[in-house]
């Protein structure tokens, strides 16, 4: 079932030039069930489900990989720094243990 | 007096029973439905699987900031910063944020490049019980240090 999930990129501060270095968030709806959790209404056992890799990249070229577990909180938020080096876009791209691949983008727009 | 004994007698009796009995219920049943997570691990593992049994020294340079009391152990967040350069030469190459007691030890591995300035990570983790978060940062020299502060946990986190 791979249905669209609801993530967002937020760069802080909004303000930032070429040079500065900002935070680069990201959050996504997931539910990161850990194989040990009950279902409330059926009573069986919750299949394992979580975000396991993560791939920030700016332009293509990845800065910052991660490797994920289920320890993490559920709708997971990952925050990295990042030096502005000029326009482009930074693409989040992140698989799940069931096989589902999304990614999303955000455009970095510098002032001058 | 006869009487009064009896009647404490009784007391004594029923509360022994209404504590002892679903206590030792209670823990059996849990120990039975205490699955096992898919990717079980422990601390000391989960640390040699990183280092590769090499030594890791404790570092102030590695700043850690937990909650001291989670009252909810479903949302803890975790922020590290390391006072490290991020140069071509010498850099942090990965932060890993580890836990003691979960039934996976690990929560994140995060590799970085020189492109992210300062060696930086936060995120939010769930933690089962009281118990230290520990980050494990691995240098570009192949050194790895860490730190470690403990979490105390009101609900637990993994139900």
């Amino acid at each position: 079932m791979a249905e669209a999930r609801k993530s967002m990129i937020k760069i802080k501060p909004k303000k930032y030039k070429v040079g500065d270095t900002v935070k680069v968030d990201f959050i996504v709806i997931h539910p990161m069930d850990t194989g040990m959790q009950k279902d409330k209404k059926t009573g069986k056992i919750k299949p394992a489900h979580y975000i396991d890799n993560i791939t920030f990249s700016f332009d293509g070229k990845p800065f910052t990989t991660m490797k994920v577990w289920e320890s993490v909180s559920t709708n997971p938020y990952f925050s990295v720094n990042y030096k502005v080096t000029g326009k482009g876009k930074i693409t989040v791209d992140y698989t799940d243990n069931q096989g589902e691949k999304n990614s999303k983008s955000k455009k970095v727009k510098p002032k001058e | 007096m006869e009487r009064r004994k009896f009647i404490q007698g009784m007391f004594a009796a029923t509360a022994v029973v209404a504590i002892t009995v679903p206590t030792t219920m209670f823990a059996e049943e849990a120990k039975k439905a205490a699955p096992k997570g898919p990717n079980d691990m422990s601390f000391d593992e989960a640390v040699k699987a990183i280092t590769e049994g090499k030594e890791v020294k404790e570092s102030d340079k590695i700043k850690l900031t937990v909650p001291e009391i989670a009252e909810n152990g479903a949302v803890v967040p975790v922020k590290v910063n390391v006072d490290y350069p991020m140069t071509e030469k010498e850099s942090v190459t990965a932060i890993h944020i580890l836990n003691t007691a979960n039934s996976n030890a690990r929560c994140a591995d995060v590799m970085l490049t020189p492109a992210n300035e300062k060696a930086y990570f936060a995120t939010r983790v769930k933690l089962s019980k009281t118990q230290d978060v520990v980050a494990l940062v691995a240098l570009s020299d192949g050194t790895y240090m860490k730190a470690s502060k403990s979490v105390k946990v009101t609900i637990g986190g993994c139900g």
